[in-house]
C-alpha cells in the first residue's frame, strides 16, 4: 500500500494530537484519505472547509496520490 | 587632541582633514557651513559670531563623542569660527572618518545638526543697507529631537540612500492594530516608511496588552488607531501617521486602498480578511495578509498588481467566522502574532525596495512550536480572470432561496459542491464537463428519485443552458432538500 507523509496544522493538529505522521493507506485521493483520517482522529471540519497541498503545492481533493507523497491538510485560520 | 574647538582664524579645511586620514577608515565625509550673501530676502555683507566659549567647547566635545558612538564612526573634528566673517568664509567645519561611507555621512550630519541646535553661539548679520541684527539663535530650541538614524539599514547594499528615499516616499495602509498590526507598524515606522495609515474600529482592552506592545496599560479604553498613531509619531517623527478609527468597509475603505502602495491585513476575522483581499484586488494594489492560530500562522502576499492568486483562489467561498477559533476563543502566545507581523513587515519592505525572494502565489505556513516553515505553491485558479471578485460578489449577493448560481465549475467543486450533470448520456459524451469528480444522472432518473441526497452536502446541478437544472433544483427543493442549486447558464454559460 502507498506510504504517505502527513502534516497537520492548527485545529487539525490539535484534534490529531500530532503535527505529522506516516500512514500506509489504500486511499487513492486526498478526499478518500481525509475521510479515513477524519474517522480515525475525529476531525470536526469537513473536507469542503479545508485546503490540501500535495508535495508543496495546493491541489484538488480528487488528484491521485502516489507512494511517498507528502500531504498537508490546512484548515482556515483567522486570528490576528 | 580635542575634537571640538573655537577658532578666531580662518578655517583651513585641508589642514583639518589631513590628521583624520587613517588606515582603518574607508570613508571620510566633511561639511562646511559658509557665510551666505542673503537672509530672508535681504542682502548680507558680513556676519559676527559670538560664543559662550567654555560651554560651547564642552558641549561640542559631547556632540562629537555622541555622534561617533551612535553612528559607528572612528574619529571626528569640528571647528566653529567666531568674530567677523565675510561672505563665502567657512563658519563651521566638520570632518568624520568611518569604516564605510554610510557611517561617515550619518555622523557628519548628526554633528552639524546638533551644533546648530545645541551650542551657545550667536550670529549677527550685517546687511547691505547698513542695518544689522541678531538672528536665528537655533540653539535656543534645545528640545529639537535628534534625527532618526537609518545608518544600519542604509549600510545594506540593496537599500542605500536610493532605497531609503523609496521608503520615505511610500504609503502603507495597515488594517487592524492587534498583535499582527503592532509588529507591522513598529517595523515599518522604524524603517522610515513615509506615510502609514492605521485603521481599527476597536478600543484597547487589557487582554490585548500581552501581545500588543504599542499600547501601555494606561491606554486601555482608548481607540487603538489613535493610541498606536501617537506612539508611532513619538517613536519616529519622520513618519506621517494617520489614524482611522473605523471599520474597513465600503467606499472609504476602497479609496484608502487605492491611495496606498501596499495594504497590510492584520485583522482577526474572515469577513474582514476577505474585504481587504477584495478591495486590494479591485484596486490592483498588493496586499500582505496574515492570520494566526495559537502557535501557528499563515502568510500570503496577494500581487493584485500582477494578477496573482488571492485569498479566494485558496478559499473560493468566503470561509465563515466561527468555524475555527480566533485569539479570544483559542488563545495565543504573544510572539506568534509578533513573528507573523514581522514576516509581513519584511514582505512589505521587500515589495517597496524590490528585494529578491518575495512571496507570490504562495502561502507560507509557520509553526512556532515545531520552529518550522513550509512554503506552498498556491497558483491562481486557472479559470479566474478577475473572477475572484465575481465569485465573491455572487456568493455575497446570493439569498438562501436563490436557486440559480453562477460560478466556475472548478470553483464550485473546490468550494465543496457536489456537481451533478443531469444531461443525457449522449450530451455528456459529446461535451464532458470541464471538471472532474462529478456525478452523472440524467434528469429523468433524477425525477424518479434516483439522487440519494445527503442532508449536509450541497449540490450543484448542471445542464446545457441552465433550464433543466433549474427545474430539477425546484423539484428537489420542493421535496425538502434546501442545499440544491442550479448552475445559471449551464455549461454554455461557462464558456463565456
Amino acid at each position: 500500500m502507498p506510504r504517505l507523509t502527513l502534516h497537520y496544522y492548527a485545529l487539525l493538529r490539535e484534534q490529531a494530537g500530532r503535527s505529522s505522521e506516516t500512514v500506509e493507506t489504500g486511499a487513492r485521493t486526498p478526499a478518500a484519505l481525509y475521510a479515513e483520517l477524519a474517522a480515525r482522529h475525529r476531525f470536526r471540519l469537513s473536507a469542503a472547509q479545508l485546503q490540501v497541498a500535495v508535495n508543496g503545492a495546493f491541489s484538488g481533493f480528487d488528484r491521485a496520490l502516489e507512494d511517498g507523497d507528502e500531504v498537508v491538510f490546512i484548515p482556515p485560520v483567522a486570528g490576528g | 587632541m580635542s575634537a571640538f574647538w573655537i577658532s578666531r582664524d580662518p578655517i583651513d579645511a585641508t589642514a583639518l582633514a589631513a590628521p583624520l586620514a587613517r588606515p582603518d577608515s574607508g570613508g571620510f565625509a566633511s561639511f562646511e557651513g559658509r557665510v551666505r550673501n542673503h537672509h530672508e530676502g535681504r542682502a548680507v555683507t558680513a556676519l559676527d559670531y559670538e560664543a559662550f566659549e567654555s560651554l560651547a567647547v564642552a558641549e561640542g566635545e559631547r556632540i562629537v563623542a555622541e555622534a561617533l558612538g551612535r553612528h559607528g564612526a572612528l574619529e571626528a573634528r569640528c571647528v566653529h569660527r567666531v568674530g567677523r566673517l565675510a561672505v563665502g568664509e567657512v563658519a563651521v567645519w566638520v570632518g568624520v572618518s568611518a569604516p564605510h561611507r554610510a557611517e561617515a555621512f550619518a555622523a557628519c550630519r548628526a554633528i552639524i545638526e546638533a551644533v546648530k541646535h545645541r551650542l551657545p553661539i550667536w550670529k549677527k548679520e550685517h546687511y547691505a543697507d547698513g542695518d544689522s541684527g541678531w538672528v536665528n539663535c537655533e540653539h535656543a530650541r534645545t528640545a529639537a529631537p535628534a534625527p532618526f538614524d537609518y545608518s544600519r539599514q542604509l549600510a545594506l547594499p540593496e537599500v542605500g540612500a536610493e532605497g531609503q528615499a523609496r521608503l520615505a516616499a511610500a504609503r502603507v495602509l495597515v488594517v487592524g492594530a492587534g498583535g499582527l498590526g503592532c509588529a507591522v507598524l513598529a517595523s515599518l515606522a522604524g524603517a522610515g516608511v513615509g506615510e502609514i495609515t492605521v485603521m481599527d474600529p476597536d478600543r484597547v482592552e487589557a487582554s490585548n496588552l500581552h501581545r500588543q506592545p504599542l499600547f501601555a496599560a494606561a491606554d486601555v479604553g482608548r481607540p487603538k488607531a489613535e493610541a498606536a498613531a501617537e506612539r508611532l509619531r513619538a517613536y519616529n517623527p519622520d513618519v506621517a501617521v494617520r489614524a482611522a478609527v473605523a471599520r474597513f468597509d465600503g467606499a472609504t475603505a476602497d479609496e484608502r486602498v487605492a491611495s496606498a502602495d501596499v495594504v497590510v491585513d492584520c485583522t482577526d476575522n474572515f469577513s474582514a480578511k476577505f474585504r481587504v483581499n477584495d478591495a486590494a484586488m479591485r484596486a490592483g494594489v498588493p496586499a500582505v495578509l496574515a492570520s494566526v492560530y495559537q502557535y501557528e500562522g499563515q502568510l500570503q502576499v496577494v500581487r493584485a498588481d500582477r494578477g496573482g492568486s488571492c485569498l479566494r483562489c485558496q478559499w473560493p467561498e468566503a470561509t465563515r467566522d466561527g468555524l475555527v477559533g480566533n485569539c479570544e476563543q483559542a488563545g495565543v502566545l504573544g510572539p506568534v502574532p509578533a513573528v507573523l507581523g514581522q514576516l509581513q513587515a519584511m514582505e512589505v519592505l521587500k515589495l517597496l525596495l524590490g528585494l529578491p525572494g518575495q512571496l507570490g502565489n504562495e502561502v507560507l505556513l509557520v509553526d512556532l512550536l515545531a520552529a518550522g516553515q513550509r512554503r506552498l505553491a498556491a497558483p491562481r485558479d486557472p479559470r479566474c480572470a478577475g473572477g475572484c471578485i465575481r465569485i465573491a460578489d455572487a456568493a455575497a449577493a446570493r439569498a438562501p432561496e436563490t436557486l440559480d448560481i453562477e460560478m466556475p465549475l472548478e470553483a464550485a467543486a473546490a468550494a465543496g459542491y457536489r456537481i451533478v450533470d443531469i444531461r443525457e448520456p449522449m450530451e455528456c459524451a459529446f461535451e464532458p464537463l470541464p471538471v472532474s469528480g462529478q456525478q452523472s444522472l440524467p434528469l429523468g432518473r433524477l425525477l424518479d428519485g434516483a439522487l440519494a441526497v445527503e442532508p449536509q452536502q450541497r449540490y450543484l446541478l448542471v445542464c446545457a443552458h441552465g433550464v433543466r437544472s433549474h427545474a430539477a433544483a425546484e423539484f428537489l427543493r420542493a421535496r425538502g432538500h434546501p442545499n440544491v442549486w442550479s448552475l445559471q447558464g449551464g455549461l454554455a454559460g461557462q464558456a463565456r
